[in-house]
Formats: structure tokens, sequence, C-alpha cells
């Protein structure tokens, strides 16, 4: 790879400027200049011209652009930093809210007066020692006070039309500010950040330029087996699969969230799979931790035949052009062929790390989207309004609380789609866990088909989200007596109530098989002390000779009315 | 016989080889601002896998003393 600076110094300026920047900073930007050349030039510009203001005129800039860059350019970047702008004030939160306020006003005129793009920077968190993230009066003091400025600033910008954010704080974070800043540059040169910083920004800035005229990306092709799920569904069957809360299956999920999100922004999702379809639908429709469902996908092509068809016949049903597809796979091979018969798919290889296959798409320019939608620019005033209603919350009593959540939950007969989870569970929760005992996969599938036993899952959503499998029971009937053979809990759950409405479908259980009595024990182990004394609360009476807690059916604590409850078991 | 450190700054400097030497300051190198001074500094960290001091950074005031800076670092030049 070419480094951007050579790059852009060897590139002839020919003719007339295709693009023209204007830049005004806090500080030189000179550094940048470079790197957003170079990001243009490999985004199709031929001749961008780049120009620098006087620095610290942000002001000046903004009242006379002419001034600033000579003709009026095509797009105008204001990148300021707190400690640049008002290096006297930043003890003095209401003035620098004043002075930020000024600038957004200069901002405005500048709107009134040009027409090309404008992109201002949202301030980075400032690199001063008073202001050192780790001490600990900074979330009051500093910490407030950037906050403050940033809401405020952003609040304005929204205001403005058609004015674009450079996230400098948000560079900052990806960065981390002991990369980004060099103490060294700052003291010798006046310039705060690192080569590397110094790339990311110009970087960026191509990128917003570049999501004007280079056409994003708009169909996410999805290859399935060991992409959307751990493993090969044909081979492995549901039982066999990675999908889940728990590592690799989490990755997979993770990542399958991710092209969730991307189809909220506008991106369509489509699948492409080697596989029998009865086995991918089962698996895609039938697996409880699938994140995508069927509408979320515009187009299936599951068959045998190439991806390179599957590919072309998903740009045909989509009606958008080949070049507008990228494909994710795990194959090399898959990957290499679509490569070689269509070149202008964008291919993307699932990583070989797993824990780096959700963000494998993330800071690729590939989904950039010039225009930001209503709904976006709506989400900032939507928080505001929910941040009221979360002040409501706070004087919200414990049982509005609850209420208020809209629970549900789901307890059945586990079959082989929730095995894997439930054997999970089993052999690896510690603390919400009465008898802690452990059982290979096997004999749980074993018990769940013996009518003497039942092996119960329980999956939980609130109006927050779905919080999936997350309870298990094993069940004994003997005679007329049901033994709590196992009984655990995610502890994720915990503080809804949701124990008390699980003890009592356990309790609904048992009479349904025909018993009267329902007996468990709390085997203490140096984890689970949270669940000593949970029999003693919900209606058990305790036996000291046989160690065992036993209440009938119909004396075990009722489930809350705030719950909404399916009890198939 | 091409020298190493004369090689790098004619990359950062965008000056051909044959016109620097150990004599070559911002003084007598109109491409020696101080853009191209820190770009400087970030190559020879880069290329020769050393920290620069601040101190060591301001004695470099020519490529003959960044030369003596980098040998007193054991900098195989």
């Amino acid at each position: 790879m070419t480094d951007p600076r050579l790059l852009w110094r060897k590139h002839k300026a020919e003719g007339a400027a295709d693009i023209t920047i204007g830049l005004a900073g806090s500080m030189t930007l000179d550094p940048m200049v470079p790197y957003l050349g170079a990001h243009l030039l490999g985004r199709g510009f031929k001749n961008p011209k780049i120009v620098s203001a006087e620095f610290n005129q942000l002001h000046q800039a903004c009242r006379d652009p002419k001034g600033a860059f000579g003709d009026a350019p095509d797009a105008i970047f204001l990148i300021w930093r707190l400690e640049d702008m008002f290096p006297d004030m930043l003890d003095r939160p209401a003035d620098v809210l004043a002075a930020v306020s000024g600038l957004a006003q200069s901002v405005a005129t500048l709107r009134r007066n040009f027409s090309g793009t404008i992109i201002v920077s949202a301030p980075p968190y400032p690199s001063l020692p008073a202001f050192d993230p780790t001490a600990l009066e900074q979330p009051v003091t500093g910490g407030a006070l950037h906050r403050g400025v940033l809401e405020a600033w952003m609040e304005s910008i929204a205001g403005i039309e058609r004015v674009r954010v450079l996230d400098l704080h948000g560079l900052l974070l990806k960065a981390g500010s002991d990369t980004a800043f060099d103490a060294r540059k700052w003291f010798l040169y006046r310039q705060p950040w690192s080569e590397s910083f110094w790339a990311a920004v110009g970087r960026q800035a191509g990128r917003i330029l570049s999501a004007e005229t280079v056409p994003a990306k708009k169909c996410l092709v999805l290859d399935a087996d060991n992409t959307l799920w751990g493993g090969i569904i044909g081979e492995d069957g549901m039982e066999g699969i990675d999908l889940g809360d728990d590592f690799p299956g989490s990755a997979f999920r993770a990542f399958q969230k991710y092209a969730l999100y991307l189809k909220q922004k506008g991106i369509l999702l489509a699948v492409a799979s080697k596989n029998n379809e009865a086995d991918f639908y089962e698996m895609f429709d039938g697996h409880d931790a699938m994140i995508l469902k069927r509408d979320d996908v515009a187009a299936f092509e599951v068959h045998w035949e190439s991806k390179v068809e599957s590919l072309r016949r998903i740009a045909q049903k989509l009606n958008i052009g080949t070049d507008s597809l990228v494909f994710v796979d795990d194959s090399a091979k898959e990957i290499a062929e679509v490569r070689e018969r269509l070149p202008e798919v964008t291919c993307v290889m699932a990583p070989e790390e797993l824990a780096d296959l959700p963000g494998v798409l993330t800071g690729l320019d590939l989904f950039d989207l010039a225009e930001v939608t209503d709904e976006d620019r709506n989400r900032a005033a939507m928080m505001a309004v929910e941040r009221k209603r979360e002040n409501l919350q706070e004087t919200m009593s414990e049982a509005e609380f609850k209420a208020q959540l809209g629970l549900e939950m789901s307890v059945f007969r586990t079959d082989k789609r929730h095995i894997a989870r439930v054997a999970q569970l089993i052999n690896k929760s510690n603390q919400f866990n009465l008898t802690t005992r452990r059982r290979p996969q096997g004999e749980i599938e074993t018990l769940a088909r013996d009518e003497g036993w039942r092996v119960l899952g329980m999956e939980l959503k609130d109006k927050y989200g779905d919080y999936g499998l997350v309870g298990a029971a094993v069940l004994e009937k003997r005679g007329r007596v049901c033994v709590i053979d196992t009984l655990l809990m995610s502890c994720r759950v915990l503080g809804r109530d949701a124990e008390t409405s699980f003890i009592a479908q356990l309790a609904e259980a048992a009479k349904r098989m025909g018993c009267e009595t329902v007996q468990g024990r709390y085997i203490p182990t140096p984890k689970n002390g949270m669940v000593k004394g949970l029999y003693a609360a919900h209606g058990f009476a305790y036996d000291e000779r046989s160690d065992v807690w036993t209440a009938g059916v119909d004396a075990v604590t009722k489930a809350p009315a705030h719950t909404r409850i399916r009890n198939t078991a | 016989m091409s020298d190493i450190l004369i090689d790098l700054f004619a990359v950062v400097l965008d000056v051909p080889a044959e016109k620097l030497s150990d004599a070559s300051a911002p003084d007598n190198l109109r491409q020696w601002d101080s853009l191209a001074a820190m770009h400087l500094v970030a190559a020879i960290e880069d290329r020769f896998k050393v920290h620069l001091s601040t101190k060591e950074i301001m004695k470099m005031s020519s490529i003959g003393l960044a030369r003596k800076t980098l040998l007193e670092k054991n900098v195989q030049l």
C-alpha cells in the first residue's frame, strides 16, 4: 500500500479542479491535507484542490469565505477544538456555552451566503492535563463541560440546514486519546495530533465528501453456514449449530444484529447459501437464537448452484446492479470465484478470528449515505423526550416500574431446537442455580423424551427487548411428588420477579403431571449463595432431617400480575 | 553509494538525494519547513523504530546533526 502522503504529492494537478475544498481550523490543518487528498483520489476525483485558511480564523472564514478561500469552494470544513478556541475560558462553562453559540451563529451566516457543503467538527474531548479523564473529579468538571458543549453545539448545528458533522470526538474515542495526542508535537509545533490521528481525520473528511458523489452499496448479501451461524446446518443439524448467548454463537448473533442495523438504515439484505432448502429454512425460521427473520431478507438464494449465479439473480430480483452488492462469505474459494467473475461486487471475507466478525463491515465506507434521513434527524429530538421519560421513572415506584416493563414469560417443554442452549445453561450457570447438577447434552435429550421427567425452558422479554432462553428446570415425577431436580436462571434477568413467575410455572407443570406437592433442594456451592433463601420466600417449608423444601402445588407463591405468562409445559 | 538517512530525507522532503548532504538544514533548504519537520520526525521514528525526545528533535537541525543524534541512539546507519 502506498503512503497516502506520497500519493498526494505525486498526483499531477492538471486543468481545472474537480472539487475545491476550504479548510478553516482552530489550529493549522495542513497535516490532514495529504490524507484528505489521497482519499479523494482513491474515490475517483482527478484533481481535488484543497485551500487552507489562516488558522484560528473560523469566524472570519464564515463571514467572508471568498476572502479565506478565494473563489467559492464546493465544500468548507470548520474544525475546532475547545482548548484552541477558548483556552482561557474553560473553567467558566457559561462563557464557553455563550462563545459556542456565537460560533454556531457564524455557521448560520455562512449557510446563508454559501451554497456548498458545510462540514463542522464535533469538538473532541480536550487534550489538557486539567481534563485528564482518569482524574476522579472529571465526570463532574471537565467531562460535564465537554458534554454540555457537545450537546449545545450539536443542537444548534442541527437547526441549520445541510450542515454535516466531522465527529472528531468519535474519532478520538476510536483511536484513544493517548494514541491521538502527541505532547511533543504540541509543544514543538503547536500540532496536537500524531500522524496516525491526522490520517484518520483526513480520511474521515474525505469519506464525508465522497459519500455525496460515490454511490453507496444497496444490498448486503450474506452466506449462511459459518457466516450467519457457526457450523454447517446440512451436516451438524440444528443442535450442532453455534448461535446463542455464549461464544462463538454470540459472535454470529452480534453479526446478525449488525446486519439488522444496516437493514434499518435502508440497506437491503439477501442470503446466498449452498444448502438444501429444507435444512436451511428449518434453521433460519426455527432456531430460537436467530436475530434475522424472513421478513428482514429481501431475497434468498438457497440451492447448490454457484454464488456467482446467486448474486446475479439477487441483483435481478431487487432490480439493482451487481455493482451495488456487498458479499460476505467465509470461504476463500467462493470469494475468489466472485472476484474473478463479478469483479464489480465488493467481497468481504468473514475473518478467521470470530470475535472480529461482528465488526467486519464497520469502518468501511460501503454503506455511507450522504443524506441523513428524517428519522435519524429526529432521533436527537426523540432522545430529549426519552430523557424526560426516564426522569419520570425515577419518581415511579418499584411496582409501577415493573408494571410498565410489559414482561412476557414463556415456559415450555424443550425440544431439539432448545437443547443446545439448555445444555449450555445447565453446564455453565453458577449463581442462580439451586443444585448445580451438570449433565451431558445427550442425557438431557434422553430426559426430555422421558414421560416421567420434564425438561423445561423459559424465555423472557419486555418492551425493551428479547432476553431469549434464560431459564431451565428439570422435574422428576415420583408418584404424587414432583421433584425439582434442577432450577436455574441467567442472572441478567433478575430484579423483575422472574424467579417468582418461573417457580409458579413449575408448580403449574407439577399439577399437570398429576402431582400434589413440589419438592426441591438447595445444594450450596461457593457461588450460589444468592438462591439460599429462594424456596423459603416462595411458600416452601423446610425439613431439616431430609434437607428438602416442600410445598403443596397450590401453596407455591403465585406469579406477579405484571408478567404475562404463556405456559405450555 | 546511497545513504539511508539521505534517502529518507529525500523522500520526505521531495528533493533529489544528490542535492542533499549532511550540511543540509532548514536554512538552506526551502522544503524543510515546520510541516516537513514533523513528517521527518514521524518518518525517522517509523523507519528506525526509535522514539525521539523533544530535546533530540530540537538538536536535529541539519541532516548531519540528525545522523549524530541517531548514531548516539545506536541506530545502524
